[in-house]
């Protein structure tokens, strides 16, 4: 995360809710194209006006187009969405063909993406299929009834054999001969 | 969020418990595993901006055992802030005054200068002795394990064993024992 993303809305990959499964409900709802009938800069827009926009309003019925020429202007496309985001494109000097590619990508979108900052990459509603760890998981049963604090649960248990008591497990095997598999041990 | 969901995030970010008991234990071999319980690091959860410490209940801190003969070089430094207000503390004056306070400055050193420092110190709860108070024992969960066997002394094992217990020589006739 960078400093200039910082006063972006955080938030996470979504789709929008089971849009397309069944039916598609275009999320575009308004674009509005500003431009100049002289400026130069507006040039590749009134190409994409001559040539493609009735065949863009044809195809989408659902979205409402509004042209606004103004004298002396830099050309702009602003998109409204269903979910009530206005995205404002300036589309200065661009060619027809860019342009062609911007409003399919205004139309195609599900609200204003690039205003909201990706926490991650991906997201699930279900991270664990086993459950989530909580602070009992893999503890022993045994602490569940044992009256703390208790030397058997506090005392450490990885230290290696001491002499002496190798000394006197050697002793009770001698004593005992064939009878060594119940000896008690230290541990 | 679901019931159900809400109730896995609750138990999830439980914070729990746990017991440590400081008989025979260096404080500062100590302080970097209670340090790792207060924060939290000993959790797979564990992330540096979620609160997921745990509480930590530190008994007997009055029977630590200091290394070689530190009790009486290591000294405790404090300034009063005016000229001429440096003062140094011996461990063993120190622990004196107060028995619970080696350790707690242990802990508080093994800890990296931060503004969530002092939050996590809130979260440790030192007794000189035994006695804990019944509201905070109740609590409590899990022990954490010492670090050093505590040794048993001669005279704490009962005189049958001592008697029983396998000899690898016998002393001469003629030793004199001092």
């Amino acid at each position: 995360m960078s400093a200039k993303h910082m006063f972006l809305k955080p938030g996470f990959v979504r789709a929008p809710l089971q849009n397309g499964i069944g039916r598609y409900v275009c999320q575009l709802q308004r674009i509005v194209l500003k431009f100049c009938k002289s400026n130069g800069a507006s040039r590749g827009m009134r190409d994409f006006i001559e040539q493609d926009l009735v065949d863009f309003a044809k195809v989408n019925p659902g979205v409402v187009v509004y042209l606004k020429p103004r004298r002396h202007r830099g050309p702009v496309v602003v998109a409204e969405y269903l979910n009530g985001d206005r995205v404002w494109m300036s589309v200065h000097n661009k060619t027809h063909a860019e342009i062609t590619k911007w409003i399919e990508v205004l139309r195609t979108q599900q609200g204003n993406n690039a205003s909201t900052r990706l926490r991650k990459y991906q997201y699930t509603d279900h991270p664990s299929i086993q459950g989530p760890w909580t602070p009992f998981t893999h503890k022993l049963p045994e602490l569940n009834t044992a009256e703390l604090p208790n030397p058997a649960f506090g005392a450490n248990n990885r230290l290696p054999m001491s002499a002496t008591e190798q000394l006197r497990l050697m002793f009770e095997a001698q004593k005992l001969g064939e009878k060594s598999d119940d000896l008690k041990t230290a541990e | 969020m679901s019931a159900a969901k809400r109730v896995q995030q609750w138990a999830t970010f439980a914070r729990s418990w746990h017991i440590f008991d400081c008989k025979w234990q260096d404080p500062y071999e100590s302080a970097n595993i209670i340090k790792k319980y207060l924060m939290g690091l000993h959790k797979p959860i564990y992330h540096p901006m979620n609160d997921c410490g745990d509480v930590v209940v530190a008994i007997n801190s009055r029977d630590i055992a200091l290394r070689g003969d530190e009790w009486r070089t290591r000294a405790y430094f404090h300034h009063t802030g005016y000229p001429g207000g440096a003062s140094w503390t011996l461990a063993w004056e120190l622990h004196n005054k107060d028995p619970t306070m080696i350790i707690k400055k242990a802990v508080y050193r093994a800890m990296k200068g931060n503004l969530q420092r002092r939050h996590t110190m809130q979260r440790l709860f030192i007794y000189p002795g035994e006695n804990v108070p019944e509201d905070v024992l109740q609590n409590v969960t899990n022990q954490i394990r010492q670090i050093r066997l505590v040794p048993t002394r001669l005279d704490q094992i009962p005189e049958e064993v001592t008697k029983t217990y396998p000899k690898v020589m016998d002393y001469p006739e003629d030793y004199v024992l001092k």
